[in-house]
């Protein structure tokens, strides 16, 4: 793929810049060629046809960050071609061997193409989301010495539906206007004149054929969501709002299944318990909208669901955050490291065979059926129900400003001397406020919600380190019995020790960082505003 | 970005031609290619059908007082843009000599150019002057070509001695053989008989004497692009294969 002078252009002085626009129904490429030809030199170049599979994470991070990517099959091999939104040209890479279902970032070969593809999908895979078969033919608009002084691309794309004999279904046909370094004036000519276009007119901005080939494959072009979106009036019945926020999240929950029992990646899994945490923290905190007998076998079940996937994540963890903790030790104990990173992976296959077993079972069946019903059916009589009446501003006001004040009294009580289990029940208990104002501080100013989310995250973030190094240090100091036996056993024993070490020096790092983080969550002003907001 | 400048102290020896022809083909095979049109005759300003002209002059430019992004233009060939020649090239000499560190100027002209392209082509103009010694100060290959000639060695030496004893940053020399007629003796026994002394590479392939490369004046494009199936394309595309591991591109 050649790189694009526009692009260049774009990206060193923004004035000339590719457009997009779609033909509106009744114009197709001809009839817009042979308006073009009667205002313009021009000369059209046949037509050339190439099919590219997009790919993108499941929760569509590279459509956020402004970046195709697709997987081009030619006669000169596979290859990966990187398109920016911000004008920089395109980045290709060859690949060796093409995959059929995912791309991890280990699996692209080395380069600027994987480089700058690492910060944006970090640990999630590249998945094949459509098939596109686009025909397109380029007009070159000329100048008075026959020099191309624009570009304009006429182009007829296809979404492939189905596997096997994959049927083509026609997306909307667009214009890809481009400029010329140098020669923007003419392409003001050109895009004033594509822009009245025949016929009344192009459609400016039109949804990208990724999006459009995506949606025509029955998927949903924003990929699966993290964030719940559910819209809450102030004065909504607090049992209305809950279940609407429910029943979004149990969509995560079901969206993340698939990729989990497939393995895609690990993000599958952690955003499943993260739905599913989320779900237990508001049936914990809105309990008042509940009979509390149906909401006990409901707690219970998602309790389950929390616990038989939570090996799995425990080793995911140790194993995302590997490189990070071995880069911390001396480099000649790497190599001595290599039996326990072996064992880790046996341990973390063993433990997602045994959660696959149990997310196809029966008994998910049952509980995830069951509160699915739940959601779905009469919540009881709502004199039974405290809170089910109350504006959910109200209810959710007062859970908010009560797990504040709890948080308080935790903090205040922790001092140097206190076990990490105290500082692990803040973090369930800052869990909980975190929720509540992720899905329900839509209902208050934003000025507001948003600097003690951030005083909050900042304090969990700490906290969660502080917890995951407990974890993952208590973990690897439970192989050594396994690692002793093993080749190399006595070598790794001493680098695991030396690991341990850093795990508790990170520990403690993070515990040093405690006393600021919660003086900061818990400032005078920060309290006086939760008084008065949440009153 | 990489830079590598045509040059030979002789002119008429296939300089533009390999320049407009390898940038031409770099930018094909999806390298961002810039290539500067350093000669005041401006002969590949007019195979892109580009004007001759750069707004401030040559003096400006090298004085840093023209913003280089501005002067830039677009060539036909997707992915390969043109810093046009401009006549007052021709005082360039003159120019750089009024500055400071005037070997390090043109290094310094493309610099702010270097995160948008990977490869500069830098099109010079025959002469060894205060000009070539700034290019070769710029460039990290020099690729030079040379007719099959008697005096050929005696040039080549000449310029193998004068960068290997007069230029701090040295660039690796590459030669091709250019206009070569198979059908004359003395061009069949010179490219079989070459040494290589001073030389860091004298690469196989060679651009044979053909019509295609002259007509590029009339079709007013690379034979690459005009031509890509003719016996000169495909010899521009053997040395491009050549020369590009060697440029590290």
């Amino acid at each position: 793929m050649a790189g694009q002078a526009w692009q260049t252009r774009q990206a060193m002085a923004p004035d000339v810049a590719i457009v997009s626009y779609a033909l509106p129904t009744g114009v197709d490429p001809p009839a817009l060629l042979a308006y073009l030809d009667k205002r313009f030199p021009v000369i059209a170049e046949a037509e050339a046809s190439r099919s590219y599979t997009v790919l993108d994470t499941a929760d569509r991070r590279l459509r956020a960050a402004g970046v195709d990517l697709d997987l081009e099959a030619g006669r000169g091999g596979t290859r990966l071609v990187l398109r920016e939104a911000g004008g920089r040209a395109p980045l290709v890479a060859d690949v060796r061997r093409p995959r059929r279902h995912r791309y991890l970032l280990r699996d692209l070969p080395a380069g600027q193409l994987r480089d700058r593809l690492g910060p944006i999908v970090e640990m999630r895979a590249l998945l094949p989301l459509a098939t596109v078969r686009v025909g397109a033919q380029l007009v070159r608009v000329l100048n008075a010495d026959d020099k191309t002084v624009a570009r304009v691309s006429l182009a007829r794309p296809m979404a492939l539906v189905g596997s096997g004999d994959a049927r083509p279904v026609p997306l909307t046909p667009r214009v890809d206007v481009s400029g010329v370094l140098g020669y923007a004036k003419p392409l003001g000519r050109v895009t004033a004149a594509v822009r009245r276009g025949p016929k009344g007119g192009l459609v400016d901005d039109p949804v990208s054929v990724a999006d459009e080939a995506i949606a025509a494959n029955g998927g949903d072009p924003d990929g699966i969501r993290t964030k719940v979106r559910v819209d809450l009036r102030p004065d909504q019945r607090t049992d209305r709002a809950a279940v609407a926020v429910l029943v979004d999240l149990a969509g995560m929950v079901e969206a993340n299944l698939p990729g989990t029992l497939a393995d895609l990646d690990t993000e599958f899994l952690h955003d499943l318990r993260v739905a599913v945490r989320r779900s237990r923290s508001v049936l914990r905190e809105l309990k008042g909208a509940f009979l509390p007998e149906p909401l006990a076998t409901q707690r219970d079940a998602l309790r389950w669901i929390q616990a038989i996937t939570g090996p799995t994540r425990d080793l995911d963890v140790q194993l995302l955050d590997w490189d990070h903790l071995v880069s911390g030790i001396p480099a000649d104990r790497h190599a001595a490291l290599a039996p326990v990173r072996a064992l880790l992976v046996r341990h973390r296959a063993a433990a997602f065979r045994a959660l696959r077993r149990e997310l196809r079972g029966p008994a998910y069946r049952q509980a995830w059926d069951g509160y699915r019903s739940f959601l779905a059916g009469d919540l009881g009589p709502a004199r039974e129900r405290p809170d089910a009446k109350q504006p959910i501003v109200d209810v959710a006001g007062r859970r908010i400003r009560k797990v504040y004040s709890r948080m308080l009294a935790m903090g205040a009580d922790i001092d140097a001397a206190s076990p990490a289990t105290d500082l692990h029940e803040l973090r369930k208990r800052g869990k909980e406020l975190r929720y509540l104002l992720e899905l329900f501080g839509g209902l208050w100013p934003r000025a507001v919600v948003k600097p003690m989310v951030r005083s909050l995250k900042e304090l969990q973030d700490m906290l969660g380190v502080h917890q995951d190094r407990e974890v993952q240090a208590t973990y690897l100091r439970g192989l050594a019995g396994e690692l002793a036996s093993s080749t190399g056993g006595p070598a790794a024993l001493l680098a695991l020790g030396v690991l341990v070490d850093r795990l508790d020096a990170e520990q403690h790092e993070a515990r040093d960082a405690f006393a600021a983080r919660f003086a900061a969550f818990a400032a005078a002003d920060q309290q006086a505003l939760v008084a008065k907001v949440f009153s | 970005m990489r830079v590598v400048a045509t040059y030979n102290i002789k002119g008429g020896v296939g300089k533009t031609s390999a320049a407009v022809n390898l940038a031409a083909l770099a930018a094909q095979d999806g390298l961002r290619t810039l290539l500067w049109d350093l000669d005041p005759q401006g002969a590949a300003s007019f195979l892109f059908r580009i004007r001759p002209k750069v707004k401030g002059g040559g003096g400006k430019l090298v004085r840093g007082r023209s913003d280089v992004v501005d002067l830039l233009r677009g060539t036909d060939v997707e992915g390969l843009d043109l810093l046009p020649a401009d006549f007052s090239y021709r005082h360039m000499d003159l120019a750089l000599d009024a500055t400071g560190k005037p070997t390090r100027r043109l290094r310094k002209v493309i610099a702010p150019l270097a995160e948008h392209y990977d490869l500069a082509m830098l099109d010079c103009p025959p002469s060894i002057s205060l000009v070539s010694e700034s290019v070769f100060d710029a460039a990290d290959v020099l690729l030079v070509p040379l007719i099959p000639s008697t005096l050929t060695v005696r040039t080549f030496a000449q310029l193998g001695d004068f960068v290997s004893g007069e230029v701090a940053h040295r660039p690796r020399i590459v030669a091709f053989f250019s206009m070569v007629d198979g059908r004359k003796r003395l061009h069949r026994e010179v490219v079989s008989t070459l040494p290589a002394s001073n030389m860091d590479d004298v690469v196989a392939s060679a651009i044979p004497a053909a019509t295609e490369v002259e007509l590029m004046g009339v079709e007013r494009a690379p034979v690459v692009v005009s031509a890509p199936h003719s016996r000169a394309a495909r010899a521009y595309r053997s040395l491009w294969d050549e020369v590009r591991p060697r440029v590290g591109v």
